[in-house]
């Protein structure tokens, strides 16, 4: 292996060519690009070098900062959320004396594969103030009065909440299903045989074969709450007064709506990049020390 | 140490019965071995005796007390599985004092009880380690060391050497024989290893479609099987099947002829006269039974020999297809095609009749 001739090392760069080509185009020059392209100002295509202008205009940006601090708020608030459920009820799913699993299991998966802009519609019409949850809540004499979920800044935050988890929770529960059946049955059979109580059991069997599907649900998570824009786009527009502004919203009006700052633009998904890299580092890091008591 | 009873226990599932109506008693300390072809219901029975399956109907006692609906873990059992079961994220010390730990034994109590098993199965130097940092025999230990340390009244074994390699399989049988000596248990061990079995046992339960066939010391039901299941259950390589039909019927025993040997003649000193005179019967020969000296010869050519070292297992026939299986110590320069003519003293013949019962 050490002598690889010439030959070799050209049959290999041959197979791996292709596939780095089209990575160089498609991957590597648009991150390449956009860095660049955040070190622009201007507006519309007239761009001039700005240095670190756009980053200082971060600092003054008010709408920015809305942003920034809304989907660090739904992050914090949802993803935990979403994770505890999706684990709970692929608990619940994996017990066998539950009748119908595989039709709950459907049920729960299925909204992560529903048309995006149909079910944003359809919750926009069921939360509207006069819509079927508010008629329904009231009915059922929960509510005085119905509750503004679109045009409150609090409660706008709860629809969105409500919405991303109804549509990712069945996506992540498989993952926690697919990690159970993984915990082979005849551990449970000792533990019942050993005495260990219903809620150890749990603990130190079930919880650590979940740790590592913890780890990866919530990374993959927290990118996707960090890059939110469907919802928010089709449900509420970023309103009321921006309290469901986020980032990747904000990075398009930026772009496509108002006069375009494509330089500022992507000043800002590189905001979205470093969040990223920080927080996914600290989960490694919780996870590998979860793992390494 | 605690027996253990079962009476018309039964188990169904639906309308398919796995356990058909067994019933079995276990004396105190007693070695019991359940074997039988897979899916003969030895392992559910086994399930059954643990609290992991219900019983469907009849009673199940441990130490003369009624257990049908006692939870698993106040049985007074414990049970090694055949994937050892042990607890992945938990240290082998972890392990094997788990069930301690909410038993309300106190902290030294446990360790103390932990050392002691881990020095009887040699496991001192891996209690730190997870069951994901050790050998299947060294997890087959633990898993054993998990079970002595709750000091059960019977033992539970489901086929816990099956994912063992040969080797080691044989190392662990000899092991596992010795533990039973030093604790003095009553143990339970399910197996469809007629070696493990006759190995182990001090009884054996030949068990067949949810019944029991027979119930036995292990050389008893070698010698003396009650039927053609348990004769060709039991005994390696397998015994020989020969059919043939009654010719005479006298006081003194019963006459068969083998047709298809030189219509050679065998009598069994029965006085049982239920098998009347041209039924067909089915004549048993063990390979071990044949030698050079018996009275009765059948006249074979070798088809395959397959030297083992020690001895020799020659397979020959009589050109029809049927196949005698012999083993002696002298097979060493046979060869496929040569003439063979084996031996057997007709006193060691087991009789069967056409619904594959003993004649005896």
């Amino acid at each position: 292996m050490a002598q690889s001739s010439g030959k070799t090392t050209l049959t290999g760069w041959l197979f791996t060519g292709p596939a780095l080509m089209l990575l160089t185009f498609f991957m590597v020059y648009p991150i390449l690009s956009s860095l660049w392209m955040s070190l622009q100002v201007g507006k519309g295509m007239n761009f001039s070098f700005g240095g670190f202008a756009n980053m200082w205009r971060l600092t003054q940006d008010a709408v920015f900062q809305k942003a920034l601090l809304n989907t660090l708020t739904l992050l914090v608030v949802q993803v935990p959320i979403m994770i505890a459920l999706a684990m709970l009820l692929a608990v619940a799913l994996n017990d066998p004396s539950l009748k119908g699993r595989a039709l709950f299991r459907t049920a729960i998966f299925l909204p992560c594969v529903t048309s995006l802009v149909a079910y944003s519609v359809l919750f926009k019409s069921m939360f509207a103030y006069d819509g079927v949850v508010n008629r329904f809540l009231e009915a059922l004499h929960i509510l005085d009065q119905p509750i503004p979920w679109l045009s409150d800044t609090f409660w706008a935050k709860v629809l969105i909440i409500l919405a991303i988890t109804w549509r990712w929770t069945g996506y992540n529960m498989i993952f926690f299903l697919a990690a159970l059946q993984n915990i082979e049955p005849s551990i449970y059979e000792a533990a019942r045989i050993d005495g260990i109580p219903r809620w150890a059991q749990f603990q130190k069997i079930t919880l650590p074969a979940l740790i590592p599907v913890v780890l990866f649900t919530t990374v993959t998570s927290t990118i996707g709450t960090l890059q939110l824009f469907d919802e928010v786009n089709n449900i509420t527009l970023g309103g009321p007064a921006n309290a469901t502004m986020t980032l990747s919203l904000y990075i398009y009006q930026l772009s496509f709506k108002f006069m375009p700052s494509f330089g500022y633009a992507a000043t800002v998904s590189y905001v979205i990049v470093v969040l990223v890299m920080i927080l996914s580092f600290f989960q490694f890091v919780a996870a590998r020390d979860r793992r390494r008591p | 140490m605690t027996g253990l009873k079962l009476s018309n226990v039964r188990k169904t599932y639906g309308v398919l019965e796995v356990i058909k109506d067994v019933s079995l008693e276990v004396k105190p300390k007693e070695f019991v071995v359940f074997v039988g072809p897979s899916g003969c219901g030895k392992s559910t029975l086994l399930r059954m005796i643990a609290g992991l399956e219900k019983i469907t109907a009849g009673d199940l006692e441990i130490g003369g007390k009624r257990m049908n609906e006692v939870e698993p873990s106040k049985r007074g059992i414990a049970m090694v599985f055949q994937s050892y079961a042990l607890y992945p994220h938990l240290t082998v010390r972890e392990n094997m004092g788990f069930a301690l730990r909410f038993a309300g034994v106190p902290k030294n109590e446990i360790i103390k009880q932990v050392d002691a098993a881990a020095q009887t199965l040699e496991l001192g130097a891996l209690m730190d380690r997870r069951p994901g940092e050790l050998s299947g025999g060294q997890r087959q230990r633990v898993a054993i060391g998990r079970a002595i340390v709750r000091k059960p009244e019977v033992f539970l074994f489901d086929e816990p050497l099956s994912n063992l390699d040969a080797e080691l399989r044989v190392h662990m049988r000899i092991e596992l024989a010795r533990l039973h000596k030093s604790l003095a248990a009553t143990v339970i061990y399910v197996t469809h290893d007629q070696v493990e079995a006759m190995t182990l046992a001090d009884k054996i339960v030949v068990m067949r479609n949810g019944l029991i066939s027979q119930v036995g010391s292990p050389l008893d039901v070698y010698d003396n099987p009650d039927n053609m299941f348990v004769a060709g259950f039991i005994g390696s390589p397998k015994i020989n099947f020969i059919k043939g039909v009654v010719d005479g019927v006298s006081k003194s025993g019963l006459t068969v002829v083998l047709p298809g040997y030189q219509d050679a003649k065998v009598t069994f000193a029965t006085k049982n006269s239920s098998v009347p005179v041209g039924d067909s019967v089915t004549v048993g020969l063990r390979p071990q039974h044949f030698n050079t000296t018996g009275k009765m010869k059948f006249k074979l050519n070798v088809e395959l020999v397959e030297h083992l070292g020690g001895e020799s297992f020659v397979y020959a026939g009589n050109g029809s297809g049927d196949l005698i299986t012999v083993a002696t110590q002298e097979g060493r320069g046979l060869k496929s095609g040569q003439k063979f003519d084996a031996h057997i003293d007709p006193a060691k013949a087991l009789l069967f009749d056409a619904n594959g019962q003993r004649v005896r």
